[in-house]
This record gives C-alpha cells, sequence and structure tokens, in this order.
C-alpha cells in the first residue's frame, strides 16, 4: 500500500461554534502505480483532502500515511510557479537533482519546448499547468497530486492536455491522486475511481475502471458513467 | 535630454546671479571649481570625502542589516512584532538632531557614536520597508516549497528574497538618501573630519567658496550612487514586473 488514508474528522474553521464539517469517515488506499480519481461535487472538501495528504494541512483526526521519506509533487489549481524565474529555472530549482537532459525531453514532451526561457506571466492558462506538470514530474515523485488540473482550459484543449497526462502517468507509473469534479476526467486518467458524499463527504463507492483504457468499450464506459452517476444521485 | 537641459539650466542661473551678488553671498560656479580642483590636488578633498563616504557605507550598511532583519522578523512572526513595534514607534518619531546628540554625550565623541547615531535614524525606515515586504509574501509560493520540500536555502533565494527584493531596493533608496544627509549633521558636530566638518569651517569663517567645493562634488558622488547602483539595482529585481507588464500590452 503506497497511500492509505483514514480521515475521523476535519472541520473548517468558522467563527466561535460556526465550523463546519468538511470530511468524515473518509477512507481510500492506492497501491504503488495505481491513479486514484476523487470525484466529487464541487465544494465538498476535495482540495482539503489533496491539502492534507501533501502535508499541508495537519488539523485533522485521522491518519494519513504517505511512502516513508517519498518524493511529493503537486499541480495546484493555480500554477504557482514562481513568477520571479523563467519555466526552466521553475523545474531547475524544484527539481535540482534533474538533468539538463531530462528536464528538456520533460519540456518538448509537454509542448514547451519553445517556452524554457519565458516567464510564467507570458504563458497562458494552459501552457503554464504543463510547465507546473513538467515540474511536478522532473522530480521524479513517488506520489503526484493533481487538483483540478483541466479546470478554466476550454473543452478541447482540456481534453487534448488530460490525454498527454494520462500518457505520461501510463509510461512513467508513477502512483497518483487526481481531484476532479468531472466524470470524464476521472475516467480518462484513472484506474480506480473514489466517489465522494456531500459535505462532510466520505467515500461512497470505489468504482474500478477497466484497464488498458484505450480498450475500454463504449458500453463498459458508459455503465461506468451510470454506476458512478447513481452513486452521485444517492447522496 | 530634457533632464540634461533642466539642469545645464540651473547651472547656467547660478553663473547669472553671481554676476549680480556680491562674491561673498554666492561665489561664481568656476571659482568653486576652481577652489575644489585646488583642494583635490592637496589631497584634502579626497581626504574628507572619503571619511565621509565610509561613515555612510558603514551605517548604510548597519542600518540596513539589521533593520531588515529585525523587520522581516517582524512581518513573519506576531510576538516579535508585539515587541518590538513600541520601539519602532519611538525612533521613528525621534529627531535626528537629538540621536546624535545624545550618541555624543553617552559614548563620547568618537567614530563609533557616529556611525551608531546615524545608523540609528535609518533603522526605523528599513525596519518598516522589510515588515512591509515580509507580510506581502504570497503564501500560495511558501506551501509550494513546502510540498515539494525546498532547502532552506533554496526557499530563501527563490521563493523569500524575489519577493523581499523590492522592498529592500526601496528602502536601500530612501536610505542613502536619508544616511548621507544625517552623515553631515554627526559630523558638523563632533568629528574631526569629512565633508561635513569641512562645512562648519566654512560657516565659522562665512566661505561661500569653501562650502560649495566640498559640498558639490559629495552631491555629485551620491547623485552617481544613486543612478548607477541603486535604481539599475532596482530595475533589476523588478525586470519579471517589467516583463509581464510589457507583456500585457
Amino acid at each position: 500500500m503506497l497511500l492509505d488514508i483514514a480521515i475521523d474528522a476535519k472541520d473548517h474553521p468558522g467563527g466561535a461554534g460556526r465550523a463546519r464539517r468538511v470530511l468524515q469517515g473518509l477512507r481510500l488506499s492506492l497501491e504503488k502505480h495505481q491513479a486514484g480519481a476523487v470525484l466529487g461535487p464541487s465544494g465538498c472538501g476535495k482540495t482539503t483532502l489533496l491539502r492534507i495528504v501533501a502535508g499541508l494541512d495537519h488539523d485533522y483526526a485521522g491518519h494519513v500515511a504517505t511512502p516513508a521519506g517519498g518524493r511529493l509533487a503537486m499541480v495546484f489549481q493555480e500554477p504557482r510557479l514562481l513568477p520571479w524565474r523563467s519555466v526552466q529555472d521553475n523545474i531547475r530549482i524544484a527539481a535540482p537533482l534533474a538533468s539538463v537532459t531530462e528536464i528538456d525531453a520533460l519540456l518538448a514532451d509537454l509542448g514547451l519546448g519553445g517556452h524554457a526561457d519565458q516567464f510564467p506571466s507570458r504563458l497562458s492558462l494552459g501552457l503554464a499547468r504543463r510547465a507546473a506538470l513538467a515540474r511536478a514530474l522532473a522530480i521524479k515523485p513517488d506520489l503526484l497530486l493533481l487538483d483540478e488540473p483541466f479546470v478554466s482550459l476550454d473543452a478541447a484543449l482540456a481534453l487534448a492536455l488530460r490525454e498527454r497526462v494520462a500518457r505520461l502517468i501510463d509510461e512513467t507509473g508513477v502512483t497518483t491522486l487526481l481531484v476532479t469534479h468531472d466524470l470524464s476526467e476521472a475516467i480518462g486518467i484513472a484506474d480506480r475511481i473514489f466517489v465522494l458524499s456531500k459535505p462532510p463527504a466520505r467515500v461512497v463507492a470505489t468504482l474500478d475502471v477497466a484497464t488498458p483504457r484505450r480498450l475500454m468499450t463504449d458500453a463498459a464506459r458508459q455503465e461506468l458513467t451510470e454506476r458512478a452517476q447513481a452513486a452521485l444521485a444517492a447522496e | 535630454m530634457i533632464r540634461l537641459a533642466s539642469f545645464a539650466s540651473i547651472l547656467l542661473l547660478w553663473f547669472a546671479l553671481a554676476q549680480v551678488f556680491d562674491p561673498r553671498h554666492l561665489p561664481d560656479p568656476l571659482s568653486v571649481m576652481e577652489l575644489a580642483f585646488s583642494e583635490a590636488d592637496s589631497g584634502a578633498l579626497f581626504e574628507h570625502l572619503g571619511a565621509t563616504l565610509a561613515r555612510v557605507a558603514a551605517a548604510f550598511t548597519l542600518a540596513m542589516g539589521l533593520g531588515s532583519a529585525l523587520g522581516y522578523l517582524m512581518g513573519r512572526n506576531r510576538l516579535a512584532n508585539d515587541i518590538l513595534d513600541p520601539w519602532l514607534v519611538v525612533l521613528l518619531n525621534l529627531p535626528a538632531l537629538v540621536v546624535i546628540v545624545l550618541a555624543y554625550l553617552w559614548a563620547g565623541l568618537n567614530e563609533a557614536a557616529a556611525v551608531g547615531a546615524v545608523a540609528l535614524n535609518k533603522l526605523p525606515g528599513a525596519m518598516v520597508f522589510a515588515r512591509e515586504g515580509a507580510r506581502a509574501q504570497d503564501p500560495s509560493y511558501d506551501e509550494m516549497a513546502r510540498v515539494f520540500r525546498f532547502s532552506r536555502q533554496a526557499r530563501l533565494r527563490h521563493v523569500v528574497l524575489p519577493q523581499l527584493a523590492p522592498y529592500l531596493a526601496a528602502s536601500a533608496r530612501a536610505g542613502l538618501s536619508l544616511v548621507w544627509k544625517i552623515v553631515l549633521v554627526v559630523e558638523l558636530l563632533g568629528r574631526p573630519n569629512g565633508v561635513g566638518f569641512k562645512i562648519n569651517l566654512a560657516f565659522q569663517l562665512f566661505d561661500l567658496r569653501l562650502l560649495l567645493a566640498y559640498a558639490l562634488p559629495f552631491v555629485a558622488i551620491m547623485l552617481a550612487v544613486e543612478l548607477l547602483l541603486a535604481q539599475p539595482f532596482e530595475s533589476y529585481v523588478s525586470r519579471w514586473r517589467l516583463d509581464a507588464a510589457r507583456h500585457r500590452h
């Protein structure tokens, strides 16, 4: 088991007596090389969950086991590239052990070859997301966390990037936890989908996606979609 | 070009006025230059300029180093801010002259008192700039650095300092213009050398030529520092902002 999450309770601090419970009795785990997607409606605490896994939020009851001494990488919803460093330097700073060849290959692979020396403010959101993804992959993470990586991109761009990310995850075998509100995104990337309830959120259904993905039949995809929608609607 | 013309017009005005007034009240530019050159020839000009610049450098470095460190701490740490803020308010409102005279009375007419008094005048300003810079740090980059396990050194160099740099650059420019003015007062009141000392001498002799022959080269040097070091440094550390602004247009 590479990632094991058991959160008994996580409250969102409000005013006195107005704290809101965000997560309750949430359990999920991932094996090495697995790609999991956490699927749920907006505002159900998905980002909170990711922040707990990333070690940015310690204020919860429960237990989260991440790979001991392992490397963690995260692609935030906003790319969070350092605006005062070039794209290339952003990657180099985060991944001091990656060689120049490796970084160049990653940049080329993500279609950023011509943007290596630019400051992030020059990039469109789509390009900036790719740069953030390149930074995350450059550290060769044991666990990759993706927070709605395709949100607010136009549909064609989102689809193209999603296919590229799915391919990179398959090729590198990196264990991945994706958070999304979009079912087709979850199916497009994950081997296993965890459907969350409304807050306080817990896992109400775990669906396995038949792999390899490209061999998935339309009927299988349709069935998966219906089961996920049923789980979401049951709430 | 306009700046140059404006500067030349000051010189011309001076020249014209000098023809009207008694040279004892307003010597003409050429005679001032002549005296400055002869003082330079004898080495006296450089000796006094050197002494003053050394004090400026020492007081500036001390105040910027200590003030920026304390100010950053205050911006990041609530307790430090609560402890140091009353001190900051007192220092900000203490007249420069009071600090200087107190320093001389307590520590004697020595170099440490002189440099210390000047530094103490710049200290609160440096603290305010650094505190603002620390408070303006974007926590989202800090979180990114934590997730990616940046080393302490990498965090300081690539996350903290670039955000702090524009504040430090502004602090340095404001500080330099304050420090070099106060250094002259400190010298006038209690040092046996430096531009301030020569100005005191000129004051007592009612010698405007001597006063200007020392004051103007010093002003020229500080202007050069401002134009050739401080301003380029400021635009260097904000170049990524400029790049972003240019791109938007």
